[in-house]
């Protein structure tokens, strides 16, 4: 078995799920593509995918249920399972906990009893962020002992949970990749964030000295990580190396923090003539003003010390070992990306 | 503003120049009352032609000085006849393409050149050259007449070359040819002697030399493209022009001289930060190659070039002046980097600080806005990985890369130049100070 005659996308409907259909979609020759999800597929698809809607089947259910969950993985009878499921950031504990760690639990335990031989995991970058700075980072960094957030802690409770789950001996083979910055058609937050905060006016102030390197990676070449990796787990001659491992995956060409918003704000035909420049430390203390007041007149704080921390801290990864391993190129670069980001969101869906 | 007032504006470039000029001491001084007649005068040829260079080969090991001196030499003497437009075509196109073959005589000069052609005391003197050149080891003679004979050829070339002597030069890859051929062939040569030296490893040729674009290329071409950015204006007074056609002309429909025109000065300025994108695609393997050299004398040889061409190339950047006229760096720049430039680390801090003056001046409109940004932050990662300790988590160890031993052992040379530059810093205290009593205390009294 060499090729990939079926897989199962699980968070299929989403919008890093959407790229896997169209990642996999390309391929040649093509395997059947199922998704499961809590939702159905968009009834409309943005210009953006190509794939057709008719040729996808959708499997409507609860990731945390076993019968769910088995019922698609046996009709589908992939040989591949991607799981990228997993809730925005900034919702609480419980929705982590559920989606993140016992929703993946049971995706391990059906696969297990359901002889699926590959599991490629959507981890995230994040995992071994704490708010401290990320210099060139690769998979040998620690795993902070003092979570960042929620979020973080339950995607890498999940990422451990299926790299340990890795059992070859039994021909069940398991991945994580850690993607950075995700963004592109379908993206909720990074792009469409900072187009409203160019609407807002608030493009003219800069936190920081904007000297720190940040990764943006492109969800099509994330997709394509994944095509890569079960690829790779499929081949015997490649699967021993790559199996039971994590992958950092970005677009290998990070950039300063505020240089990136400034180009997605210029796409947009914006352009800031003066730009106020706040120090970290006085940004910091803005921020918690800023928390101050709101809480008084019982508003949301469009700007906290986490945020400032979070755009002023360096966070780029050494991508090498995916370079070398899964044979992993960002075929799509940030521009492009940002281009085709913008171009699906004046589709306005 | 004259020349006191200007020093006045700048007090760290007056602090360095006065280092340089009367505190800082040659690594190896070249006793000039010691050298033979033939050695004398070959010095004084050198003097004549660049009194800049002649300073800095000077104060090379003794295992190189002589050698520089000569390889020096002999490409001024080839440029010194390409240059020459009294020459007749065939007689030049004969001697460009045989002068490697004069190295092999025991006596030849040449006093063809016009009067008024500035260097060509370089040929009529050229047997004190080749009696210096044979007292070579025969390796370093075998470097020097080899890129002698490619560089001749590539003279020759460009001088029949019609579409180029007509229209410039046409794509990139021509541009990158032609400063191969001007600047490129040094750092093959330089290299090739460094090497034999022992003053770097020899993978440093041996592992480079088949690459598409090895390091000591890269040395070559930052410095000319560098160059021909700055020299815009002057170019086309001479009726000449190098910058690429493949860039300039996606700011100019119509020919590269219309960015002298008023209402062209913003798609001249955008061309100009086009070029230097291009030239900064150079700067990684500069700092590669600098991490490689371990002799004191000959990295400082190395380095001091590229950061005086980093810092004309954020002078040039976005600056309409490159359009109408000279620009240059002051001298006191000039000071304080060869100054700073003696180690490693303060060379990637040079660096480091002219890149963020660029990207501190990128319009956001500018085309390349991204593009410029994302090749600074290449650079500052390449940065990252040559000193990484200050940024791991505790407890991991750094990647063991080529990179990353090469510049560990050149941090030992570096950490040897730490003493002789904080002496320096103490003399020009007590001086300052003992200037600043002298001063003072006649005006409490």
């Amino acid at each position: 078995m060499s090729e990939i005659s079926s897989v199962l996308l699980i968070g299929g409907s989403g919008f890093l799920g959407l790229h896997l259909i169209q990642q996999f979609y390309e391929l040649s020759p093509r395997p059947s593509i199922h998704v499961f999800d809590v939702r159905p597929l968009p009834e409309k698809l943005s210009n953006q995918f190509t794939f057709k809607l008719d040729d996808i089947q959708v499997h409507i259910g609860d990731l945390t249920s076993f019968e769910d969950v088995q019922k698609a993985i046996k009709v589908s009878g992939a040989n591949v399972v991607v799981h990228s499921a997993s809730p925005m950031h900034g919702q609480n504990k419980e929705i982590y906990d559920l989606v993140n760690v016992k929703g993946t639990r049971n995706v391990i335990d059906v696969c297990k009893n359901t002889n699926v031989n590959i599991l490629v995991y959507t981890s995230s970058a994040g995992v071994i962020f704490n708010g401290q700075d990320v210099h060139n980072a690769d998979e040998r960094w620690p795993i902070p002992e003092v979570p960042m957030d929620a979020y973080n802690e339950t995607k890498f409770t999940a990422e451990d949970m299926v790299l340990k789950s890795n059992d070859p001996e039994n021909g069940f083979l398991t991945v994580a990749l850690r993607p950075a910055g995700i963004f592109g058609p379908g993206d909720r937050q990074l792009v469409p964030g900072l187009r409203a905060v160019a609407k807002l006016g608030q493009s003219k102030f800069q936190l920081g000295d904007n000297n720190n390197l940040f990764d943006w990676t492109y969800a099509g070449n994330v997709a394509d990580s994944h095509v890569l990796a079960a690829q790779r787990l499929l081949d015997p001659a490649t699967a021993k190396e790559v199996s039971g491992e994590a992958f950092f995956i970005t677009n290998d060409t990070p950039t300063y923090f505020w240089s990136l918003a400034r180009t997605v704000w210029k796409a947009d035909g914006h352009i800031d003539k003066n730009v106020i420049v706040l120090k970290r430390p006085v940004a910091i203390l803005a921020g918690y003003l800023s928390e101050f007041f709101s809480k008084l007149l019982g508003k949301e704080p469009g700007l906290t010390p986490f945020r400032v921390k979070i755009v002023c801290a360096s966070r780029y990864h050494n991508i090498a070992k995916a370079k070398k391993l899964l044979g992993y190129e960002p075929r799509v670069d940030i521009e492009e990306g940002i281009k085709r980001t913008l171009a699906w969101m004046d589709e306005d869906l | 503003m004259g020349k006191v007032t200007d020093w006045a504006f700048h007090p760290l470039e007056l602090k360095s120049a006065i280092i340089l000029k009367c505190l800082r001491q040659p690594l190896f001084p070249l006793a000039e009352s010691s050298l033979s007649v033939t050695k004398k005068r070959c010095y004084e040829l050198l003097n004549l032609t660049s009194r800049s260079f002649a300073a800095v080969i000077k104060e090379l090991h003794p295992e190189l000085r002589d050698v520089i001196m000569i390889f020096y030499l002999v490409l001024r003497a080839l440029d010194t006849i390409e240059d020459d437009m009294t020459l007749d075509t065939k007689l030049k196109m004969n001697l460009l393409r045989e002068f490697d073959q004069k190295l092999d005589l025991q006596e030849w000069s040449f006093d063809g050149n016009g009067p008024d052609e500035k260097d060509r005391a370089v040929l009529v003197d050229f047997n004190y050259i080749l009696y210096e050149y044979h007292a070579l080891k025969p390796e370093y003679q075998k470097v020097i007449k080899e890129v002698t004979k490619e560089m001749g050829n590539g003279m020759a070339d460009y001088i029949i070359d019609e579409n180029f002597n007509l229209n410039g030069v046409e794509t990139i890859k021509d541009y990158d040819k032609y400063c191969h051929y001007v600047a490129g062939l040094v750092g093959v040569g330089l290299t090739q002697l460094i090497v034999i030296a022992g003053f770097a490893p020899k993978s440093l040729y041996e592992d480079e030399k088949d690459a598409e674009l090895p390091l000591y290329e890269s040395m070559g071409l930052f410095l000319q493209k560098t160059n021909i950015i700055r020299d815009y204006s002057e170019d086309l007074d001479d009726g000449r022009s190098f910058w690429p056609k493949e860039i300039w002309s996606k700011y100019s429909s119509t020919k590269l001289s219309s960015f002298r025109e008023p209402d062209q000065t913003q798609k001249g300025v955008e061309c100009i930060n086009d070029l230097v994108l291009n030239a900064l695609g150079h700067v990684e393997d500069v700092l590669k190659y600098l991490s490689c050299i371990h002799e004191q004398s000959t990295f400082q040889f190395c380095a001091i070039p590229q950061v005086m061409a980093i810092a004309t190339l954020a002078l040039v950047f976005n600056n309409p002046k490159v359009l109408h006229g000279n620009v240059k760096i002051r001298k006191g720049t000039t000071c304080y980097l060869i100054l700073h430039s003696r180690t490693l680390s303060g060379c990637v801090n040079i660096f480091e600080y002219y890149l963020r003056d660029i990207r501190k001046r990128l319009p956001v409109s500018d085309p390349n806005y991204l593009k410029i940004n994302i090749q600074a932050a290449k650079i500052d990662k390449l940065i990252e990985t040559m000193y990484p300790d200050d940024n791991l988590p505790k407890g991991l160890k750094p990647l063991d890369t080529e990179l990353y031993s090469k510049v560990k052992e050149r941090t030992k040379y570096d950490e040897a130049m730490e003493p002789i530059q904080t002496s320096e810093e103490s003399k020009f205290f007590s001086i300052f100070l003992a200037l600043l009593v002298v001063v003072v205390l006649p005006l409490l009294s």
